[in-house]
């Protein structure tokens, strides 16, 4: 198959392909335990049918476990929506705090399974900026991913947001390892494809750990 | 003689339901929430079957599989995974597992599939029995 080269569409979908996968998942294993659940209620009723009394507590232990599984689903949806919602605009004013929630949302699960801890810090009131909601996310998500091969298991990497008079920033902290990586790994053609839409640069301060994203705030 | 299994998970609330349920069922079990507490768990040996979870932090179900097989190849390893590929299938068996399930698993198939990995080990144990009995005898030349 024969195509001109499209980095932002072909990033768009590289992207939205690992969140789904990554959210499916995740979907999966707490609709696993709400069966499992359901199952062990089943057991029990068995278990009494043959005269074997049951602990009314246990019932209880149940029932938390199904409600709290159900909120966890619920929340995964809601980031799921949250995410799918933000290609309706290709320009909108946003707050870049929600942002960094809903990035954060959106890789706690890729992060867990890097062993890597997700701090985000946002900015004590909002930074509104005009942009892309999609394809700021999904810059920050190819910055997240080199980001995770700059630190060791059971690192903590920090994201926060910050503003000055005439920018906004998004700094990616902690990265530990980032000194060793070669500056030819990163930004990649996706990367440099997006930031150069989104008008943003993305700077490394090796010394300080940093990779930081400079936004340009509304005129 | 009650199955032993050994449940490998990161998530502590799966790994709290179903060791209740296999448990109703006769068998006893044992749970690890990482890979690297699973190996140290494989160590202490006797186990009928794992039960280990494809996708865990750090170490993943089939890089265990691996360093479990390494350790003890004779040990059955049953695959669980939230979704269940035919490349991901094939390439488990190949590393030796027993078999490869999707969860949600349906209970009844995987006590079925325990108890042929029990029954698996036994005859795998008397085959190793026969021939040191048969090494003994030839080097004793009774």
């Amino acid at each position: 198959m024969k195509r001109d080269p499209d980095p932002i569409g072909d990033a768009g979908l590289q992207f939205f392909g690992r969140m789904s996968a990554s959210i499916s998942h995740e979907l999966k294993n707490a609709l696993a335990i709400i069966k499992e659940n359901a199952g062990l209620l089943d057991d029990y009723v068995a278990m009494m049918g043959k005269g074997t009394p049951i602990d009314p507590q246990r019932f209880q232990t149940i029932a938390q476990r199904i409600d709290g599984q159900t909120r966890r689903a619920d929340t995964i949806i809601k980031d799921l929506n949250q995410f799918a919602h933000s290609v309706d605009n290709s320009s909108k004013p946003v707050d870049l705090n929600n942002i960094l929630e809903l990035l954060v949302a959106l890789h706690r699960r890729p992060a867990a399974m890097m062993q890597v801890s997700l701090e985000p810090r946002p900015a004590d009131s909002a930074v509104v900026i005009t942009t892309a909601p999609f394809l700021l996310l999904n810059a920050l998500g190819l910055i997240l991913a080199f980001a995770f091969k700059t630190v060791p298991a059971e690192a903590v990497v920090t994201i926060a947001v910050r503003m000055d008079s005439s920018e906004a920033e998004i700094c990616f902290g902690g990265l530990k390892a980032l000194a060793d990586l070669s500056t030819d790994q990163f930004p990649g053609d996706h990367e440099n494809a997006l930031l150069t839409v989104l008008d943003a640069k993305a700077i490394i301060n090796a010394a300080h750990c940093q990779i930081i994203v400079r936004l340009p705030l509304p005129q | 003689m009650s199955e032993k299994i050994l449940l490998v998970d990161d998530e502590k609330d799966f790994l709290d339901v179903m060791s209740e349920r296999i448990e109703a069922r006769g068998m006893e079990v044992t749970t690890a929430e990482s890979a690297v507490k699973a190996l140290k768990q494989v160590e202490s040996g006797g186990f009928d079957a794992i039960i280990l979870d494809l996708m865990m932090p750090g170490m993943d179900g089939l890089e265990t599989l691996k360093a479990i097989k390494k350790k003890n190849p004779d040990l059955q390893v049953i695959l669980l995974t939230g979704h269940a590929t035919i490349e991901k299938g094939i390439e488990a068996m190949k590393l030796g597992a027993m078999d490869f399930l999707e969860k949600p698993a349906d209970l009844d198939k995987l006590t079925e599939i325990i108890k042929k990995a029990q029954a698996r080990k036994m005859i795998i144990t008397e085959q190793k029995m026969e021939e040191k009995m048969k090494q003994i005898i030839g080097t004793k030349g009774w």
